[in-house]
C-alpha cells in the first residue's frame, strides 16, 4: 500500500523540478503542459478513485510547498481532477484505458479541470473575465497537457493485444 | 440505524473522501498567513529550490556568462538614471521644484538568477536564487534592464519568491510621465490596465508609465512600460488604459533587486492590500 503511493511521490519529484524550471522554456503566452496532472491521471486509472483522490491531494500539497504557490490552492484542483479521472478507472479496462486516446481525453479533461480550478482560486481581480478567458486559463492549458500524454500511449508497451 | 449509516457512509465512500479532502485543502487555503504554516512552507521553498537551481544550471549552461551579468547590470543603473533625468527634464518644463524628486539610482541592485516560474496566467511567480542571507527583504522591487519585473513576496534564507506584474494580486500606484496622471495598474488575466482615467487628460498611445510618487511600495520613477491602447468607458467620461510592460516577464531570466528599505509600518500596511 505505502509502495503505492511511495512510487508515484518518487516520479513526482524530478518532474515538479521539470514543471518548474523546464516546461516554462516551452510555455506559449503562460500557457504551458501540466506534466503533475498527467501523472495523477495515469495512477488514478490504474489503481482507482479513492486512491488517485488521495493521490492527488498529497501531490497537490508537495506542490503547493515547493513552488511558491498558495498552499491549498493545488491540492484542491489536484484532488478534484483525480476524483473525476477516477470516473474513468474499471478494472477491466485498465490496458485500454492508459493505452489509447482514451487516456489521452481523459488527460486533456482533468488538464482543464485543473487550470481553471487553479486560476479561479487564484484570481483576485474583479477585473478578470472568467467566461471571456476559460479558453486562455482552462482549455489551451489542458490541450498542451493532452499533447504531452501522447508518449504515455505511444511508448508504453501493449498486454495481450496479438 | 447505526448499521443504516454504516452502509450510507460505505456506499458513498468516494464522495465523503472528497468532501473531507476539499474541506482540508480549504482551510489550508484559509491558514496561508498563519506563521507555522509560513514556517513550514519556507522550509520547503527552501529545500526545494536547491534542487531546482541545480537543474537550472544544467539547462542555462549553454547561455551562461558572468560577463553578460555584468552589462546587464550596468544596464539597469543607467535605465533607472535616465528615467530620473526624463523625469526631471519633464518638470523642468513645468517649473517644478526638481529638489523633491527623490533619487532611485542611490539604491543598491542585488543581480540574481529565475531558477523556476510558476507559469500561469493569473498568477505569475518566479523564485529567485537570492534570499534574506543577500539582504533581500519582502516587499523589494524586482527588475532588469528594462523596468520593474515584480515585487519580492516571500524569502527564504537563499530564495526569494517574486509576484510578477502578470498576477492579478498585485496592484501598483503608476503615473503617466509627461501628463503626471495618477492610477492603479493591474493584470487582468490577459493585459496590464490602468482603470478609470478620467478622459479630460489627453493621454496618447507610447507614452510611458512609471511607479508614482504616492507608491510607498515601490520608490518612484521605475520605467514599467507604454501605453498600447486607450477605451472609453461610462458614456466617454472614463478612460482604460492598456499598458505594454518594458520588460518581457515571460522570458525573463536574469533581475535586479532593488535595495529599497521602504516605512516599515506604511510597508506592512500595502502589502496587506496585496494579499
Amino acid at each position: 500500500m505505502i509502495w503505492n503511493f511511495l512510487k508515484p511521490v518518487l516520479i513526482f519529484i524530478p518532474l515538479a523540478a521539470l514543471q518548474l524550471v523546464v516546461i516554462p522554456l516551452i510555455s506559449i503566452y503562460d500557457v504551458s503542459p501540466n506534466l503533475i496532472i498527467i501523472l495523477v491521471v495515469y495512477f488514478t486509472l490504474l489503481n482507482g478513485q479513492i486512491y488517485g483522490t488521495l493521490l492527488g491531494f498529497l501531490l497537490g500539497f508537495i506542490f503547493d510547498l515547493i513552488s511558491g504557490g498558495m498552499l491549498g490552492a493545488s491540492m484542491l484542483s489536484y484532488t478534484i481532477s483525480a476524483f473525476i479521472a477516477g470516473y474513468f478507472y474499471n478494472e477491466n479496462k485498465i490496458e485500454i484505458n492508459t493505452t489509447s486516446l482514451l487516456f489521452v481525453l481523459i488527460v486533456f479533461l482533468c488538464g482543464t479541470v485543473y487550470s481553471f480550478i487553479y486560476s479561479s482560486i487564484m484570481n483576485v481581480n474583479p477585473d478578470v473575465s472568467l467566461l471571456k478567458l476559460f479558453i486562455d486559463i482552462a482549455i489551451l492549458p489542458g490541450l498542451y497537457t493532452a499533447i504531452f500524454g501522447l508518449p504515455i500511449i505511444i511508448f508504453k508497451p501493449k498486454k495481450g493485444i496479438v | 440505524m447505526l448499521n443504516f449509516l454504516r452502509r450510507f457512509i460505505y456506499q458513498f465512500k468516494e464522495y465523503f473522501l472528497l468532501v473531507i479532502l476539499i474541506v482540508i485543502s480549504l482551510s489550508f487555503l484559509a491558514s496561508n498567513e498563519k506563521p507555522e504554516v509560513k514556517k513550514i512552507r519556507t522550509f520547503a521553498l527552501g529545500s526545494f529550490a536547491a534542487v531546482n537551481n541545480l537543474l537550472n544550471f544544467f539547462t542555462g549552461v549553454f547561455s551562461s556568462d558572468p560577463s553578460i551579468n555584468q552589462i546587464k547590470e550596468e544596464n539597469a543603473r543607467l535605465m533607472l538614471e535616465l528615467n530620473r533625468l526624463r523625469k526631471q527634464g519633464v518638470e523642468n518644463q513645468n517649473l517644478r521644484n526638481m529638489l523633491s524628486v527623490p533619487d532611485t539610482s542611490k539604491y543598491d541592485l542585488i543581480a540574481a538568477d529565475v531558477i523556476s516560474k510558476l507559469v500561469n496566467k493569473i498568477q505569475g511567480n518566479i523564485i529567485l536564487n537570492k534570499g534574506s542571507d543577500d539582504g533581500i527583504q519582502v516587499g523589494m522591487p524586482v527588475l532588469n534592464s528594462n523596468g520593474l519585473v515584480g515585487i519580492i513576496a516571500d524569502v527564504t534564507d537563499n530564495f526569494s519568491v517574486t509576484k510578477t506584474l502578470f498576477n492579478s494580486s498585485l496592484n501598483i500606484a503608476v503615473t503617466v510621465q509627461s501628463i503626471n496622471v495618477d492610477g492603479v495598474l493591474s493584470w487582468n488575466g490577459s493585459e496590464l490596465i490602468i482603470k478609470n482615467i478620467p478622459t479630460t487628460y489627453e493621454i496618447k498611445v507610447g507614452e510611458k508609465v512609471e511607479t508614482s510618487d504616492f507608491s510607498t511600495l515601490l520608490p518612484p520613477n521605475i520605467p514599467i512600460g507604454i501605453i498600447s491602447k486607450k477605451e472609453s468607458l461610462a458614456l466617454g467620461l472614463l478612460h482604460t488604459i492598456y499598458v505594454k510592460p518594458f520588460a518581457d516577464i515571460r522570458s525573463v531570466s536574469n533581475v535586479f533587486v532593488l535595495k529599497v528599505v521602504a516605512s516599515k509600518q506604511i510597508n506592512q500596511l500595502e502589502m496587506n492590500l496585496m494579499k
